[in-house]
């Protein structure tokens, strides 16, 4: 295996793969930026120009590429409250709170240090998981897979505030988006669920319309209602300070940022559910660091704990997206498939063979996201002041542009006016949620796993009637999810016994 | 002199119809996101089109999601200008879409300009090689059930295995829901399900590294396949047929590629002969083949035969047919 | 302000997984289960909620969630923004993005922001300008033309 690991190294370090390297990176730095430039799109569109290279070069482009988009795209989201990436919303709640109170170079510095923690960590699971992956994977069928949902929305009870109203309003939120993820055509049966007639609903509610809507324009109204900048009324000289406190703050929470980059990572192992959930999960796992109610409030307000949990996550669920799409052909997500259709391009066969003959081809897939995301992070932390001096721009100007972005953004989903109703709609209730105290994570994570908790529901009664209940992996995740939710409960009488 | 004006006559006719593409840029509206199969191969053929348009326009592919291509048909049908600047590719289903009234069909594809298909399309039902079923009477005489994964209604793993068991039955479950035809195949390797349906060029994959055995097709062949059993021969009656057949038709007109309506004859025969020259273009072959697609010319005035065929069926045969097929993916 | 947040939410909430329950007792129970067994408890939820805030005490800021602000001036500000956006979504309806962009761009920066006539114009051209860039001449995004233009 080290031999392996070597010649991986070797194969990247050589001139033309490090120059489509780096060119995969600068495309990639503005694909993660902006909203509506979306991977996965990307993706399909550079596959054509890998047609007449080599494989080390092809994935050092295509992955140079796509590992650095989970890294930029929580710079929009700390900056402007606007994912850039769909897996870069959990990053808004505190990483734009704190921008907010001035300090985006301190949000942009923890963003960018827990990304590349995030990203060595996948990358390292990549490398060792290759003996035991294929078994690991195996283990998990459709009953553990639907647990594993459920214990996905067990963490909304840590993402909801304390106490009965907290947890009313926490499972409230998850309940209704676990409704709305059953819009569109059921698989079961076929029938059309909540379309209303609109052709545009047949296939569900796209995630980056909802998000973008749902996180960006409450941000937006509140810029326009305090008539300043994003970053208050403090002199512009302090904004930028800070980046470095922020990777100081990364090391301060190492291991809570190392749990975090283990969750994205185990997420993006298990093919099927879906690039977005992994960042949830970690800030529900931040937030439950918490040690009293009183820093509890903090978060959404600008811990920056908020800002390293999904900040790694998204980033190390590449890592570990990358090795069911590798050993088993199972790609976990749409950036996956296209890149599944990059090894078929390349002649590359998914499977057994990329374990064992080419497993340095496979290393060198190692080294390329561990090279990308060291050189992304180096070269955004040079320009990171002036990133961060954006937040002292006259809210005026911003809005506009922000709005722009926001509107087009959302458009790219399916090229359809329906996006943006969606995005103003979902505005809206984002608004009024903030409004009436209703937590917008549970929303978003019920929303998420709905429609993988109800296919793998079904399939697993299908398959094994009720025998799946009694699955050794089954019950210890039952064990986990129930400790999940009482975990907070659990936190409160232990806090109310000391003081 | 009579000669000399008639020669003139034609030329201009000859000049003033004959379309020149230069300097514009052809449209390919996908009905997928990017990423799929229709849309792998319509910018595939993108690629190579403009040498074989007169004027060598740009040819641009758009993405215009939803609906399962039913609103990039609309769109082609009711909205796209005629004028030989947008192609259209959708959804191979579309047809029984229209047939079972699905709400919001607003095509007739047998009215479309129709260019052609670019691939058809072989569907197959594989089964796990550990299990002792080696040829599809062994299967059709399987005492246990077979249990056969799909990702839901309206796509062939599910709609294939589905006639097999209603028409002919076999002893299936079908277990449905699965996000991807992929999640399938890790499923058959956790031996949670026994086996899927799909196109061949799909489960080629699986089949060489002997995860999975092909056992019986559709009536559409592809190199490789030939020699399986076809589902429709074992037919307990005609009208059992009709429906499997009907299923399958869209199958050999795998890759739809339309103009709208009212496009003018000439434009037309210039693009069926654009594709028909692009399909054979050696460039575009080796991309293909390493790409594993296989693309192949059916002109449009056959792809229009085969779906006037599937529109005229007998009510009642449609009706049985509904009862079983709902169109989905 | 959030009391009447919540009460309004609540209602609207209750009414959609009413409705939600209505219509799937209609369709048949593979389709139907699990619209049932969310919109049923989430029914139940929302009238706890509209209860307790109704009859409850008024409570501090507790979710984890940005604050808002609720004055008079702000909340005057946000209804023009709200109203701005929803301009600018008819405009791109009407009239099509590549008019509506730089019109909303430039108007919005004159009347809205009160900038002055270089910075409005100039905003205006280099974002239009990277917009056009990107999305039209190198991404090739579909945007229908406007229902007017």
């Amino acid at each position: 295996m080290s031999e392996a690991l070597l010649e991986g190294l070797l194969l990247v370090l050589q001139w033309k793969a490090l120059a489509f390297m780096s060119l995969g990176i600068v495309l990639g730095f503005w694909v993660g930026l902006l909203p509506g430039l979306g991977g996965a799109t990307t993706l399909a569109l550079m596959l054509p120009f890998i047609y007449n290279m080599q494989p080390v070069e092809a994935f050092a482009f295509l992955l140079g590429m796509h590992a650095v988009t989970a890294t930029t795209g929580d710079i929009t989201s700390v900056l402007f409250g606007v994912p850039g990436e769909a897996a870069s919303a959990a990053t808004i709640l505190d990483g734009h709170a704190m921008a907010k109170k001035g300090e985006a170079g301190r949000a942009l510095g923890a963003a960018l240090a827990s990304s590349l923690v995030g990203a060595l960590v996948g990358a390292a699971a990549l490398a060792l998981a290759v003996p035991v992956v294929r078994p690991l994977v195996l283990t998990f069928g459709s009953p553990e897979l639907f647990m594993l949902a459920i214990m996905g929305l067990a963490f909304i009870a840590s993402l909801s505030s304390h106490g009965g109203r907290g947890l009313v309003r926490g499972f409230m939120a998850g309940a209704l988006g676990l409704l709305l993820s059953t819009v569109g055509q059921d698989p079961q049966a076929g029938v059309p669920r909540y379309t209303f007639d609109s052709l545009y609903l047949w296939q569900g509610l796209d995630l980056v319309p909802v998000l973008v809507g749902i996180f960006a324009i409450p941000e937006i109204l509140e810029l326009a209602a305090r008539g300043t900048s994003i970053a208050g009324s403090l002199p512009a000289g302090k904004i930028s300070r800070g980046a470095f406190e922020g990777v100081k703050d990364t090391f301060r929470h190492f291991w809570l940022t190392i749990r975090c980059s283990l969750i994205g990572t185990f997420i993006g192992i298990m093919p099927g559910l879906g690039g977005s959930v992994a960042q949830w999960m970690a800030y529900g796992h931040a937030a439950q660091s918490a040690r009293d109610a009183e820093e509890r409030k903090g978060f959404g307000a600008g811990d920056v704990r908020g800002v390293l949990g999904p900040g790694a996550a998204n980033n190390s669920k590449e890592g570990g997206s990358l090795i069911p799409t590798i050993a088993f052909g199972v790609p976990g997500s749409t950036a996956m498939a296209i890149l599944l259709g990059g090894f078929v391009l390349l002649g590359l066969v998914p499977g057994p063979d990329m374990l064992s003959k080419y497993l340095s081809v496979t290393y060198s897939m190692v080294w390329t996201i561990v090279i990308a995301n060291l050189v992304t992070v180096v070269v955004c932390f040079l320009f990171l002041d002036r990133l961060a001096r954006l937040t002292g721009v006259r809210g005026g100007i911003l809005i506009p542009m922000i709005l722009l972005l926001v509107f087009v953004g959302s458009f790219t989903s399916n090229n359809h006016y329906g996006d943006i109703v969606v995005t103003l709609a979902f505005g809206a209730m984002g608004y009024f949620m903030v409004l009436a105290g209703w937590p917008r994570a549970p929303f978003v994570l019920g929303l998420v796993l709905g429609k993988i908790a109800e296919n793998y529901l079904w399939i697993s009664v299908a398959r094994y009637e009720a025998a799946w209940l009694t699955r050794p992996v089954v019950v210890v995740l039952i064990v986990i999810s129930v400790a999940v939710i009482l975990y907070p409960l659990f936190q409160a009488r232990r806090r109310g016994a000391h003081a | 002199m009579r000669f000399v004006v008639a020669i003139i006559a034609a030329l201009a006719a000859a000049a003033a119809s004959a379309q020149n593409f230069a300097g514009k840029t052809v449209t390919i509206v996908v009905g997928y996101k990017a990423g799929g199969g229709y849309d792998a191969t319509a910018r595939l053929l993108a690629r190579h089109l403009p040498k074989h348009i007169p004027g060598k326009p740009t040819v641009i592919v758009q993405n215009m999601p939803g609906a399962n291509s039913i609103i990039a048909a609309n769109h082609m049908y009711n909205v796209a200008k005629p004028d030989g600047l947008t192609i259209g590719t959708f959804n191979r289903n579309l047809p029984i879409a229209q047939l079972t009234r699905v709400e919001g069909v607003k095509y007739d594809v047998t009215k479309f300009q129709w260019i052609g298909s670019a691939a058809n399309e072989s569907t197959i039902l594989a089964i796990r090689t550990d299990l002792p079923y080696k040829t599809f009477d062994e299967l059709r005489k399987a005492k246990e059930t077979v249990v056969i994964g799909s990702t839901g209604p309206g796509a062939n793993t599910h709609d294939f295995p589905l006639l097999l068991k209603e028409v002919l039955g076999l002893n299936f479950k079908i277990v449905s829901g699965y996000s991807s035809s992929a999640d399938i195949m890790l499923a058959v390797e956790r031996k949670e399900v026994d086996g899927r349906a799909g196109s061949y060029t799909s489960l080629r994959p699986f089949i060489d590294r002997n995860l999975v055995r092909p056992l019986v097709r559709a009536r559409t062949s592809e190199p490789g396949v030939e020699k399986l059993p076809v589902d429709e021969d074992f037919a307990p009656n005609a009208r059992a047929k009709a429906i499997m057949a009907l299923r399958s038709a869209p199958e050999q007109v795998a890759r739809p590629y339309v103009l709208p309506p009212a496009t003018p004859a000439e434009i037309v025969k210039l693009m069926r002969d654009a594709f028909a020259r692009t399909i054979q273009d050696p460039e575009l072959a080796a991309e293909a083949k390493k790409a594993k697609f296989d693309l192949e010319y059916l002109p449009g005035d056959q792809a229009q035969k085969i779906l006037v065929e599937v529109m005229n069926q007998p009510q009642d045969i449609v009706a049985e047919f509904s009862k079983y097929i709902k169109f989905g993916e | 302000m959030p009391k009447r947040a919540t009460i309004g939410l609540s209602l609207v909430v209750m009414l959609a997984s009413g409705y939600a329950v209505f219509a799937a007792t209609g369709w048949p129970w593979k389709a139907a289960l699990f619209p049932l067994a969310i919109g049923i408890p989430l029914f139940c939820l929302a009238t706890t909620e509209l209860l307790w805030a109704w009859f409850g005490a008024e409570e501090k800021r507790d979710s984890m969630e940005l604050a808002l602000s609720t004055d008079a001036v702000a909340g005057r500000r946000v209804v023009l923004v709200a109203g701005w956006m929803l301009a600018f979504f008819a405009a791109i309806v009407l009239l099509g993005f590549m008019i509506a962009v730089p019109l909303f761009l430039f108007l919005y920066l004159k009347l809205q922001a009160r900038e002055g006539w270089p910075m409005s114009i100039g905003l205006t051209l280099i974002v239009f300008a990277a917009f056009y860039g990107l999305f039209d001449a190198l991404l090739h995004l579909p945007f229908p033309a406007g229902v007017l233009f």
